[in-house]
């Protein structure tokens, strides 16, 4: 149907310029823009209005197109043997490195030219409300007093919530005395509301519901400063994990080689994407900040994290580099 | 009660009844077309909501969701392949009565129980969403390890007469849905080091192969050796399903559809599940249990009522856990979360006006989706007027365009055709393909319940047998393997009396 969509738009497309007549001096973008979703539920969502948000502000139409699995690689190769002129990009994110570092993908992130940083997200950490633990710190102590694993919920091994999830462990020190046990989308807070987990590492929107009702408390937020929509929950740096501090980004990429000019132009697009009050407005209700960077902040906090990320997995010894 | 009618006022309004009627058509339409699923419709939909208000994009979500769950039958029953993977178990009786020309009764009594269970689900949900939520909750990993194996165990009664052979099938299932990256520990299985292979196996693409190759195949076959008979002409008669045809089946659609609610509430189980379960469950309780896989109504009712019914289980913990229970549900998730409407306890509390509003859309769906389907009937049924061979050319571009718009890979095209290639051949030596269908659907959710509840329970195998529901299943799955295989010792080693275990069920896809 996205293939046909594609169709119906280059055949418009055709018929524009063999009546429109002469061609813009800028010649980008000829034909729609194909951005290639990683992943499903939210992200897909925010990839989807971005998409449309962005079509307002070209000639052409951006066509989101999905194309998941493989924790990304299968996009990421997709768009990285795609043709670089800018008609194919990417909504990218961290796991552009730790596709590459747990060794799925051949490739990394220097495959790609970046466009553009969209949006930040950070993970929270969730225990069950009447386990009575008020801050890391509660945890850590009970956990160790009791002599007993504490069971984590995160997503699967090497996926971003995992790797916050070791990440916080280790700098509460309870990285050899907790049992990570991986949930796909959305179990982790019934496991948790259900007691069978202690504390569960996934996006806030999934608890703040529960938080809000009292099943559970969200003991605190990965990332350097609080989130608009807990005021109350403060970070894990000030909830005991000292240091501690895992952001999610995503953004937008192109393969590598992509004319100067077509990037330009998307990442204008793209600004002008996130400025707008619908896309501010989504943010709030789906839970992600708009956080736009130009193409140069971007790249460096790519190639910052990319080093930090390597640095962990081959510490808990995920990397296959 | 001043609330239901605030909402329905809200929910009245053309904008939003358009959005419903517009999203269940499409539904119905993708949901029929072998291949485009209502995941893919769903997906699809999402940004059409984002320029509609609130009521308008949750009526259209819904209106998809459920015209997508209904209309997978029309393909089920016309061609022989489901039109979405839970409609796959109505294909067994279906697709036999549509050959009996009995095709217009089928589809009429699809969605007289697709829209039954609909309701009773419905109703389950306003009723008591609290009691279920909290039931549902106790379904850890280990109960539902447990009621997957139980659905596992009804590859006895599928398979067609040997034992082994069921088994073999069932295995070959479980197999192929290992290939692609391991969930849980990102491991990487049989994908020879290439990055197209990490996708694995879709299900629906997994289906497509099993049910639409293998008969194309059969279709060039037969024509190439001028088996070219006229007999569907004659077929073509409209006889809708009377009253009374659904009076007989009310206990059993009952059965399925509360059965469809509570497989549905539990999260990482869903339709195509509830729909196998429900139709060994009609099977086993049929007074005609010969007839099954020949063409029997009871096999088609009830696989249809428990499907639909998954919609209203799977908005259960949807709406009060925010947990959404299938990819079907998580997008209809994010669309709420789009417009603002954050589901999980607070939800209730906090905007029960939207609560009723999805309600009234459920109830305005189904009409919809009654009234569409039914009039359709008439010219559904033309469709069995097209030659086998011809039709077979559409189903081979349909299949190759639905496998593609799965995950726009082309690697999902090949699949269809390697993997279809091989159940054609599994067929000819007699293998039933309906095990296989049961290990895919089944494979990916056993293995990660399985794991998950080793963990949590540090290795200790004595977890699936240490709550009610777990002692109930595991139970349930010993006592039906054990009769089966004693019956089919038994019969092999005593002189061959007939109307005994392996020459009980007998049938054939063909």
């Amino acid at each position: 149907m996205n293939s046909m969509k594609t169709l119906l738009a280059g055949g418009a497309a055709v018929i524009a310029l063999a009546f429109g007549g002469a061609a813009r001096a800028q010649d980008f973008p000829s034909q729609p823009v194909e951005m290639t979703i990683l992943f499903g539920s939210t992200a897909q969502t925010i990839g989807q209005l971005l998409a449309e948000l962005m079509s307002e502000h070209l000639d052409e139409r951006v066509v989101p197109v999905s194309r998941p699995g493989g924790g990304g690689s299968v996009g990421y190769q997709h768009v990285q043997s795609a043709p670089a002129d800018g008609h194919n990009i990417v909504w990218n994110s961290n796991s552009i490195s730790t596709t590459y570092y747990s060794g799925a993908t051949s490739f990394d992130y220097t495959a790609f030219e970046p466009i553009a940083r969209i949006s930040t997200e950070v993970a929270a950490v969730a225990v069950n409300a009447n386990s009575g633990w008020e801050t890391l710190g509660d945890m850590a102590e009970a956990i160790r007093e009791q002599g007993r694993p504490l069971r984590v919920g995160a997503s699967g091994r090497g996926s971003f919530t995992h790797l916050a999830t070791e990440a916080m462990l280790e700098s509460i020190g309870l990285d050899d005395q907790a049992i990570h046990v991986p949930f796909d989308e959305g179990r982790a807070p019934v496991e948790l509301l259900a007691g069978r987990i202690d504390a569960a590492v996934q996006w806030p929107g999934q608890f703040i519901s529960h938080h809000n009702a009292g099943k559970l408390r969200i003991l605190c937020i990965t990332g350097t400063e609080r989130v608009e929509q807990l005021p109350d929950v403060p970070t894990c740096n000030e909830s005991g994990a000292e240091g501690f501090e895992m952001t999610m980004w995503r953004g937008l990429a192109a393969p590598a080689g992509t004319p100067e000019h077509a990037i330009e132009t998307l990442e204008e697009a793209a600004r002008l994407a996130v400025e707008d009050p619908r896309f501010q407005e989504a943010a709030k209700t789906i839970g992600f900040v708009p956080d736009f960077a130009p193409r140069d902040e971007f790249g460096e906090q790519i190639a910052a994290d990319d080093e930090r990320l390597a640095e962990l997995m081959t510490r808990l010894g995920l990397s296959e580099r | 009660m001043d609330l239901l009618l605030s909402a329905a006022s809200a929910s009245f309004t053309p904008v939003t009844v358009a959005a419903i009627l517009l999203g269940s058509i499409f539904g119905v339409i993708f949901g029929s077309i072998p291949g485009l699923t209502f995941t893919v419709a769903m997906a699809l939909a999402v940004p059409l909501t984002f320029s509609l208000d609130q009521g308008a994009a949750i009526g259209l979500m819904l209106g998809t969701y459920i015209g997508g769950m209904t209309g997978g039958s029309v393909s089920s029953i016309l061609l022989g392949v489901p039109g979405t993977p839970s409609a796959a178990a109505t294909v067994l009786d279906g697709y036999p009565l549509a050959k009996k020309g009995q095709a217009s009764l089928a589809l009429g009594m699809a969605v007289a129980a697709s829209a039954f269970g609909g309701i009773i689900s419905l109703i389950v949900m306003v009723v008591s969403v609290d009691l279920v939520a909290s039931l549902a909750m106790n379904f850890g990993p280990a109960e539902t390890f447990a009621l997957l194996i139980f659905g596992l165990s009804t590859i006895c009664g599928l398979s067609e007469g040997s034992l082994v052979r069921g088994f073999i099938a069932g295995i070959l299932g479980l197999m192929v849905m290992t290939v692609g990256v391991d969930a849980m520990d990102g491991v990487r299985r049989m994908t020879f080091g290439t990055v197209t292979l990490q996708q694995g196996i879709n299900l629906l693409v997994a289906m497509l192969a099993l049910f639409a190759v293998p008969h194309i195949i059969d279709a060039f076959v037969r024509h190439f050796q001028e088996e070219r008979t006229t007999k569907q002409v004659k077929a073509v008669g409209v006889e809708l399903p009377r009253l009374r045809d659904l009076g007989r089946n009310f206990w059993l659609m009952v059965r399925c559809s509360l059965m469809g609610t509570g497989i549905g509430a539990i999260p990482g189980t869903g339709g195509p599940v509830a729909a196998f379960l429900a139709y060994a469950h009609a099977r086993k309780t049929s007074k005609n249990p010969q007839e099954f896989g020949k063409g029997s109504v009871e096999g088609v009712v009830a696989p249809e009522s428990a499907n639909n019914a998954v919609t209203g289980g799977a908005m259960i913990p949807l709406l009060s856990l925010g947990i959404p229970g299938d990819p079907g549900t998580a997008l209809l998730l994010s669309a709420l979360l789009i417009h603002g409407l954050v589901p999980g306890p607070m939800l209730f509390i906090e905007s029960p006006d939207a609560i009723y509003g999805i309600y009234i859309a459920i109830i305005l769906a189904y009409l919809f989706v009654f009234a569409f389907q039914v009039a359709g009937i008439r010219f559904f049924v033309q469709l069995l007027k097209v030659p086998p061979h011809v039709l077979a050319v559409a189903i081979v571009i349909m299949c190759g365009f639905g496998a593609y718009s799965v995950r726009n890979s082309v690697f999902d095209i090949y699949t269809v055709a390697i993997l279809g290639a091989g159940a054609y051949g599994l067929m000819r030596v007699r293998i039933p393909l309906t095990p296989i269908i049961l290990g895919v659907v089944l494979g990916p959710a056993i293995e990660r319940d399985f794991r998950t509840a080793m963990i949590l329970s540090d290795g200790d195998l004595s977890v699936f047998f240490s709550s009610a529901p777990a002692i109930l299943f595991m139970g349930l799955t010993i006592l039906i393997v054990g009769t089966q295989v004693g019956r089919s010792l038994i019969s092999s080693f005593s002189p061959k009396t007939p109307g005994i275990g392996r020459n009980a069920p007998v049938s054939s896809e063909k």
